[in-house]
């Protein structure tokens, strides 16, 4: 059993055989996007690379420019539509999600939020289930704000799922840190692929959205040395 | 046994492969195969809500649209689409996503031989790119079978034309896994062996076709090794 091959950190492609749970019975383990069990093994349905986090979950990561709602993932949708209950918001996904009228701290019947069609909010997806509409929410668990809700002003530009990711990983990715210790701006980051972001000066959000655009396919060090050299170039 | 082949390829050698994914930009998932001169572009759209009538809402639903190099799409391309689309509702999850549609879009950039093989290959890539939920990938390659009985793989149009009978086949990629390989077998054969789609043209008798079988086999070994290299230096640039 010694030379058991491992794909933690490397490429599977569908239909790898990952993990055997025969040989791991009295472990808990919990898995993500891209793998499915199999009676006694896991194997992958999706492209990208296996991570592990310790101490028992297991994912595929990937990009992808289309999204797949997962409950508890922050994200940016635009209004569609308006009903009596609820308003039908699009967030990339198969379908369209709906965000309760009454999903908004201190939300009564009669003090609705006005949103037009075509409004920005950042919102958190409550249940995903297959087969039925997303419902999403605009407070924290504790029903509060927080920082949800709608996005005034500024500019959202859409981006794959794994710029998404990039971006809100820790530490703070070079782009973001990079872009921050010259400039002052606000930014909005949803797993779906949507990027919004603000500032003062007109000048500061076309640099900040280009920069971060273009920072997809660059390798940390890149990044880094793009970002200087754009600022470099306005200042 | 050697035979004469126009490009001087010998009789199992295949044209030079090329993939490259995610070259359309509103697509949601897209790749373009070529091998040698025939190239195909696909696209992936989706999933979207609902699925047409007739379909069963239980369960994902795919649509495929072939669109030929020029001209009208006729009775062949019909029968390309039908294939297509039972090839991939056998590779795919189907239960992952239910009530959706994922549609599909073949365009034909140029056809020089093994056409179907290749729009099968592109399919693969795309429908991986757009990350929808796949059992296995599959792998297609077409044999061919000449007057004197010899089996020529990968054949361009020109040997397609001057030959007795060919057939397409489609098998699952070799995977990798961590189990021992016994384990993996279906019925003492290892899952590679397993055919998903089989199409034949003209006349050829059955050992002759389980001769393709094999030289199909051993073809796509290599097929499936280049798509996970391609992959790999994919997500590598990333």
């Amino acid at each position: 059993m010694g030379s058991k091959p491992c794909f933690i950190d490397k490429l599977v492609v569908p239909g790898d055989v990952v993990l055997d749970l025969s040989s791991m019975t009295n472990q808990t383990i919990k898995l993500g996007g891209g793998l499915q069990q199999d009676h006694d093994t896991v194997t992958v349905v999706k492209a990208g690379i296996l991570r592990f986090s310790k101490p028992n979950k297991y994912w595929i990561e990937s990009s992808h420019k289309r999204y797949i709602p997962t409950v508890g993932d922050a994200v940016l949708g635009i209004v569609v539509d308006k009903r009596a209950d609820s308003f039908y918001v699009d967030i990339k996904g198969p379908m369209m999600a709906f965000l309760p009228v009454l999903a908004f701290e201190g939300g009564t019947r009669r003090n609705i939020p006005k949103f037009e069609v075509g409004t920005l909010i950042y919102t958190r997806i409550v249940k995903a289930n297959p087969g039925i509409n997303p419902e999403l929410s605009c407070m924290d668990a504790s029903g509060k704000a927080a920082e949800f809700g709608p996005l005034k002003d500024g500019y959202m530009f859409e981006s794959s799922t794994g710029l998404s990711r990039m971006l809100l990983s820790t530490p703070t990715c070079p782009v973001l840190e990079g872009l921050g210790k010259k400039l002052a701006f606000e930014i909005a980051v949803g797993l779906n692929g949507r990027v919004w972001v603000n500032a003062e000066h007109k000048s500061s959000i076309i640099l900040a959205a280009n920069a971060i655009m273009n920072s997809e396919s660059l390798t940390p060090v890149q990044q880094k040395i793009m970002v200087e050299r754009l600022l470099d170039r306005v200042n | 046994m050697d035979i004469d082949r126009k490009d001087g390829r010998t009789a199992n050698q295949l044209r030079p492969l090329s993939c490259t994914r995610n070259v359309l930009n509103r697509a949601h998932g897209s790749a373009s195969w070529s091998q040698g001169e025939t190239k195909v572009l696909a696209a992936v759209y989706g999933p979207k809500a609902g699925t047409n009538k007739n379909e069963n809402p239980e369960k994902a639903c795919f649509e495929v649209i072939w669109k030929p190099k020029t001209g009208q799409i006729g009775k062949a391309e019909k029968e390309y689409e039908m294939i297509l689309k039972k090839t991939v509702q056998s590779i795919c999850v189907l239960n992952v996503h239910p009530n959706t549609t994922t549609s599909i879009i073949i365009q034909v950039v140029n056809d020089d031989g093994a056409l179907l093989p290749c729009a099968i290959n592109a399919l693969c890539a795309a429908l991986v790119d757009a990350g929808i939920p796949l059992k296995h990938l599959a792998v297609a390659i077409c044999c061919c079978l000449t007057e004197s009985g010899h089996i020529l793989l990968d054949p361009s149009k020109l040997e397609e034309q001057r030959m007795k009978a060919f057939v397409y086949l489609v098998f699952p990629n070799s995977t990798l896994s961590v189990l021992p390989e016994e384990a993996l077998k279906v019925r003492g054969e290892p899952m590679e062996h397993g055919l998903i789609t089989s199409s034949t043209h003209g006349v050829m008798s059955v050992d002759d076709y389980i001769r393709c079988l094999e030289r199909g086999r051993a073809a796509t070994s290599k097929l499936s090794d280049f798509f996970r290299r391609n992959l790999q230096s994919q997500v590598q640039s990333d």
